[in-house]
C-alpha cells in the first residue's frame, strides 16, 4: 500500500503541481443490526473500501474521493483534486498555509481483549436480546425497546508528500438503547448510549443486564414525574449532562475553524472567562475510551489540550491549517468520518477535570432547585447560547434530592454560566456518544458532578 | 459528469438477484447506487476548497427462512465483489432470527413519472462555473452590509441515480439532479457578536439564487444586532419553515410513521379520522411533487411514489407505509421506504411533507399579530420527546412582532410546549410556500405558546 500512497503524492505534486498532498486509504468492515422488541430488522454487513486525496495548490484545498484501491484510478484523482484546487483558488485572499510536524512513519496495532470480528453474529444478536428482554419486562408499561448495535474494524493508511506514512488499525464498537414507556396518555423515552475503542469487552463492563434495568427504569420514573417549572434555579449536573455542556456549549466554541469565524472564544484567548473551578479538556489519549486514536487524519499525534485552566482559556483544538494561523502547535484534532470527506477539526473525549467537592456538598443550602443527572440532547450557537434537553432529572428540595421531572432543559450564554460554576464534584465519568458537524464523529465527554448557581430552566406550557 | 447507463445500473442490480437466487436465497433484493457532486466550500469570507465525490455501490438484502439478512459493497466493477456480499448477506440472514410477520418483497405495480427532477445543465456545469455562482453569493453578501461577515457556505452540483431490482419481478430505474448554494453569516458592530444567521437556494433544475442568498443571510444578521429581551407570557407565533422543519421532524413525522403507530410510540394510535390539528392545516405526504427536493418515480424499495393524505382540515387521515409495516397490516405500501444509499437497509420516513398553502402573503400573516415573536432558527428540537410531541427549545434569534410589524430581534427565548397541542392552535396559513429538506411549507401562526423570556 505504502508503494501507492507514495506514487499519488509525487503525482500530484510533481506532475499536477500540488504544494502539498495527501492519501487516505480506507478498507473497512461494518456489523450492524436494529432490534425492535426482540425482532431483528435485518443483520448487516459491508465493506467500504476507497481513498481520500487531498492536495493543496496556490493556497486553495481540492479534495477527490473514489471507491477504489487502483494506482491509476487514484492518479487520475490526484490530477481531478489538482484541478479543483486551481479552481478554487481564482479567488483566495488569504492562502493556507500548514503549521510544520515531524514526518513519522508508525504502524498502531489494537489489541483487544474481545476482538469484535471473532464474536458471531448469532452472539451479538443474543447479547442485545437479554438487554431487549430486561427492559421489557421489569415493567409491563414499558411498551417498546429499540437496540441499535454497530461495530466496525479496518485499517486507515496515511501518506504525504512530506515522508509520513501511518498505518493505523480503526476500531470501533458501539450501542444505543432506547425504550419508551405509556400510562394514561402520558408517553416517555429513555435512551443509553455505549461505545468503545477497546473492543467488544465493552459489555463485560457495562453489562446488557444493566443496560436493560437502567433504561426501562428511566422511562418509567419519568411517567409519574412533573414538569419542571420555568425560571432560574441553581442546578446540580451529573457527569452525564456536565459532559455534553462541555462538549457542545465551549467545545464547539473552542474548535479553532469555529472560533476564526466570529465565535466568541477568538476574543478571549488568555483571558478568564470561567469561575476557578473550571478546568476543561479535549484529550485524544485515553485508552479505550470513544473519542481516542493515535494519529489524526492529517497524520499528527493526538494530544492531550487543556482548553481552560482555573477559569482561563489557554489552548483551541487545531487542524494543521488553523494552527499556523493561530501561530499554535496542531493538536491532532482533525477527523474524518471516512473516505468520502475531508478531515475536520473535530473533539475527542472532551471533559472537566474533578475538584474536591462530594455530591452532598452540592446539594448543601440549596432551597429549591433541580438535579439534571442525564441529558437527551444539546445544541450551541456561536455567539455562546446553547440548548441542552435533559432526559432525567429531579427537584433538590432544602439540600435533598426529591421528585422526578420530565421534559426539562437549560439554557443559557456559555460564558455566563461558566462563570456560575461554584463548586465542583471529586467523582469522574466519561460517557461515549456521536457529535454531528456534517460529518459524524465517534466522542467522549464527561466530568464530575457540578454545581451551578443559576442557569435557565425550560418548562412545559 | 460521467455516470453509469441506466442500463448499466439494471443488469447489476439483476445480476446481484439472480447470483443470490442461485446461492440459496429465498427472495433477494439489490439496490444499486450512484451519487456524483461538485462542492465548493466558503470559509471565513473566503471560497477556499473545491472537491469531488464519486460514491457507488450495492446493498442486497436476502430473505432466508423468514430471516433478513443484508450487505453491501462500495465495489461494482467487479462480480467477485458482489458475489463476496451475497455471500455475507445470507451468513447474516442465517445467523439472524426469523421474523414470523414477514410476507415478502414487494411485486411491480405501474408508475407514474414525476417533473422536473433532472436537469442535463447541472451535468454539464464545471467546478469553475460553481466557483462562479459562489462567488456571486459572496459578492452579494460583502455588499449589502459591511458589519456581516459571511462564515461558511458554499454551492454543490450533483447527480443520484439508484436501480432497484428484485425477485418479485421489479427491475426499475431513477436518476436526478440537484443543485444548492448556502450561506451562514454573522454581524458584528462593538462588542456585540449576533447568532449565525443561515439562508440557502436549492433546486432539481439549474435554478438557483445566489445572489438573493448572500444578500438575505447578510439582512438576517444584521438585524440582529439590536436586540431586546421578551417577558414570560403566552404570545402569538408565526413560525418560519425553518422552524417548522425542525419541530415537525423529531415529532409529528414520525408519529405518522405506521411503525411508530403499531409499537406505541405515536399519539395517532386509534386517532384515524379523528381531528388532530386545526381546520386550517390539510397535509400530503408527496412523493411525486413536481420538482420536490425528495421527489422520485420509486422508493427505497422499488414502490411507486405516491400522494398520501395525512391531514385533511385538520382530520387525520392515513399514515406512512413500507413493504414491511404494510404487509404486516394487511395494507399497501404508501412508498415510504427510505435509505441511505446502497449503506443502509429501508426504513420509513416521509418524502416530501406537503402542508398546503392558504391565501395569505407573509406581510397579511404579520399583520394579523399585535404582540408576538417570529421564530426561525431553534436550538434543541432534536431534544424533543419524540413519543409525547413535548419540546423545550431555544429561538435564538427570533424577532419580536408588535402591531403586525416586525420591531426588533431578540435571543435565548425558550419555547415550551407539545408540538401536538401547538397543531390545533394554528390559526393561519401563509401562501409563501418554500421546500426545505423533505418540508414544502409556508409559515403558519400558531396561537398562545409559552414564552420564557428573561
Amino acid at each position: 500500500m505504502k508503494d501507492i500512497l507514495v506514487k499519488v503524492t509525487e503525482a500530484a505534486t510533481q506532475k499536477f503541481g500540488a504544494e502539498y498532498a495527501e492519501v487516505r486509504a480506507q478498507t473497512l468492515n461494518k456489523t450492524s443490526f436494529t432490534m425492535k422488541e426482540g425482532r431483528v430488522e435485518a443483520a448487516k454487513q459491508g465493506i467500504e473500501n476507497g481513498v481520500a486525496l487531498r492536495v493543496l495548490s496556490k493556497g486553495a484545498w481540492g479534495f477527490a474521493s473514489v471507491g477504489s484501491l487502483n494506482a491509476e484510478v487514484l492518479v487520475a484523482a490526484a490530477s481531478d483534486a489538482c484541478a479543483m484546487a486551481r479552481a478554487a483558488s481564482l479567488r483566495v485572499k488569504s492562502p493556507a498555509k500548514l503549521a510544520p510536524v515531524k514526518a513519522v512513519e508508525d504502524h498502531v496495532e489494537i489489541k483487544s481483549k474481545r476482538v469484535p470480528s471473532d464474536i458471531s453474529i448469532e452472539d451479538k444478536i443474543k447479547n442485545a436480546s437479554t438487554i431487549n428482554h430486561v427492559a421489557l419486562t421489569r415493567d409491563k408499561r414499558v411498551k417498546s425497546c429499540t437496540i441499535d448495535y454497530l461495530d466496525l474494524a479496518g485499517k486507515n493508511y496515511f501518506g504525504n508528500s512530506e515522508g509520513t506514512y501511518i498505518e493505523q488499525d480503526k476500531l470501533y464498537v458501539w450501542s444505543r438503547i432506547t425504550a419508551s414507556a405509556v400510562q394514561a396518555g402520558v408517553y416517555t423515552y429513555s435512551r443509553e448510549e455505549i461505545g468503545s475503542t477497546a473492543g467488544y469487552e465493552l459489555f463485560d463492563v457495562q453489562t446488557p443486564e444493566a443496560l436493560g434495568e437502567s433504561v426501562s427504569k428511566r422511562a418509567v420514573n419519568q411517567l409519574n414525574a412533573k414538569t419542571p417549572k420555568g425560571g432560574t434555579f441553581p442546578v446540580i449536573l451529573g457527569p452525564n449532562v456536565v459532559g455534553v455542556f462541555v462538549h457542545e456549549a465551549f467545545g464547539h466554541l473552542a474548535e479553532a475553524d469555529l472560533a476564526l469565524s466570529g465565535g466568541v472564544l477568538a476574543d478571549n484567548m488568555g483571558k478568564k472567562i470561567g469561575s476557578d473551578q473550571v478546568t476543561f479538556y479535549d484529550d485524544g489519549t485515553i485508552d479505550g475510551a470513544f473519542g481516542s486514536f493515535k494519529y489524526d487524519d492529517e497524520g499528527v499525534p493526538a494530544k492531550k489540550t487543556l482548553l481552560i485552566k482555573d477559569g482561563v482559556v489557554t489552548g483551541l483544538m487545531h487542524n494543521r491549517e488553523t494552527a499556523q494561523k493561530f501561530n499554535a502547535e496542531p493538536t491532532g484534532n482533525a477527523r474524518a468520518e471516512d473516505f468520502r470527506v475531508e478531515p475536520i477539526i473535530r473533539m475527542r473525549n472532551t471533559y472537566m477535570a474533578p475538584r474536591d467537592r462530594t455530591f452532598e456538598e452540592l446539594l448543601e443550602g440549596v432551597k429549591f432547585g433541580y438535579f439534571f443527572k442525564s441529558f437527551r440532547g444539546g445544541q450551541a450557537n456561536l455567539d455562546g447560547t446553547f440548548q441542552v434537553g435533559i432526559q432525567e432529572a429531579y427537584e433538590v428540595v432544602n439540600g435533598e434530592v426529591g421528585e422526578a421531572v420530565r421534559n426539562a432543559s437549560i439554557s443559557g450564554s456559555t460564558l455566563e454560566t461558566l462563570l456560575k460554576v461554584d463548586a465542583v464534584g471529586k467523582d469522574f465519568e466519561l460517557s461515549s456518544g456521536r457529535c454531528g458537524k456534517g460529518q459524524t464523529a465517534f466522542i467522549g465527554d464527561g466530568g464530575p458532578h457540578i454545581r451551578v448557581s443559576e442557569v435557565v430552566v425550560g418548562g412545559s406550557a | 459528469m460521467e455516470v453509469l447507463e441506466k442500463n448499466v445500473m439494471l443488469s447489476l442490480a439483476e445480476k446481484a438477484v439472480q447470483i443470490a437466487q442461485k446461492k440459496g436465497a429465498a427472495e433477494a433484493e439489490a439496490f444499486v447506487y450512484e451519487g456524483t457532486a461538485t462542492n465548493v466550500g466558503v470559509e471565513r469570507g473566503q471560497i477556499n476548497k473545491a472537491e469531488r465525490i464519486l460514491d457507488q455501490g450495492i446493498g442486497i438484502r436476502v430473505q432466508l427462512n423468514k430471516a433478513i439478512g443484508f450487505a453491501y459493497t462500495n465495489i461494482v466493477d467487479n462480480t467477485a465483489a458482489t458475489e463476496n456480499a451475497v455471500a455475507k448477506a445470507i451468513a447474516a440472514a442465517s445467523a439472524s432470527k426469523p421474523d414470523k410477520d414477514w410476507k415478502s418483497l414487494p411485486s411491480r405495480k405501474p408508475y407514474a413519472t414525476p417533473e422536473g427532477t433532472f436537469d442535463s445543465r447541472i451535468m454539464e456545469l464545471r467546478s469553475e462555473d460553481l466557483v462562479n455562482l459562489a462567488s456571486r453569493m459572496l459578492d452579494a453578501a460583502s455588499s449589502a452590509d459591511k458589519r456581516a461577515f459571511p462564515i461558511e457556505g458554499g454551492a454543490g452540483a450533483g447527480y443520484v441515480s439508484n436501480a432497484v431490482a428484485n425477485s418479485n419481478g421489479i427491475a426499475v430505474f431513477d436518476r436526478g439532479t440537484m443543485i444548492e448554494c448556502s450561506l451562514a453569516a454573522i454581524a458584528k458592530e462593538k462588542n456585540t457578536v449576533t447568532p449565525v444567521c443561515f439562508e440557502f437556494s436549492a433546486a432539481r433544475d439549474n435554478n438557483v439564487a445566489p445572489e438573493w442568498v448572500g444578500k438575505e443571510a447578510v439582512r438576517l444578521a444584521v438585524s440582529t444586532l439590536k436586540t431586546k429581551r421578551v417577558e414570560t407570557k403566552t404570545y402569538k407565533l408565526i413560525f418560519t419553515q425553518f422552524a417548522l422543519q425542525d419541530l415537525l421532524y423529531y415529532t409529528f413525522i414520525n408519529a405518522v410513521k405506521a411503525d411508530s403507530v403499531e409499537r406505541n410510540q405515536s399519539p395517532f394510535k386509534d386517532k384515524l379520522d379523528a381531528k388532530v390539528g386545526s381546520e386550517a392545516l390539510t397535509i400530503f405526504d408527496d412523493g411525486l411533487y413536481p420538482g420536490g427536493l425528495r421527489t422520485g418515480i420509486f422508493d427505497g424499495e422499488g414502490v411507486p411514489h405516491q400522494k398520501t393524505p395525512l391531514l385533511d382540515k385538520g382530520m387525520l387521515r392515513s399514515f406512512l407505509y413500507d413493504n414491511y409495516t404494510a404487509k404486516k397490516q394487511g395494507k399497501e405500501s404508501t412508498g415510504n421506504a427510505s435509505r441511505a444509499g446502497y449503506l443502509s437497509t429501508p426504513g420509513i420516513e416521509a418524502t416530501n411533507f406537503h402542508i398546503l398553502p392558504g391565501t395569505k402573503s407573509s406581510d397579511e400573516l404579520l399583520r394579523e399579530v399585535d404582540d408576538g415573536l417570529l421564530v426561525s432558527y431553534l436550538q434543541g428540537a432534536h431534544s424533543s420527546n419524540p413519543v409525547s410531541g413535548e419540546f423545550s427549545v431555544v429561538a435564538t434569534p427570533a424577532w419580536r412582532i408588535r402591531k403586525g410589524k416586525i420591531e426588533n430581534s431578540t435571543r435565548g427565548v425558550m419555547l415550551a410546549g407539545n408540538i401536538f397541542e401547538l397543531l390545533k392552535n394554528v390559526s393561519a396559513v401563509g401562501n409563501n410556500t418554500r421546500q426545505m429538506g423533505q418540508l414544502v411549507a409556508p409559515w403558519l401562526v400558531v396561537d398562545n405558546v409559552k414564552v420564557i423570556g428573561k
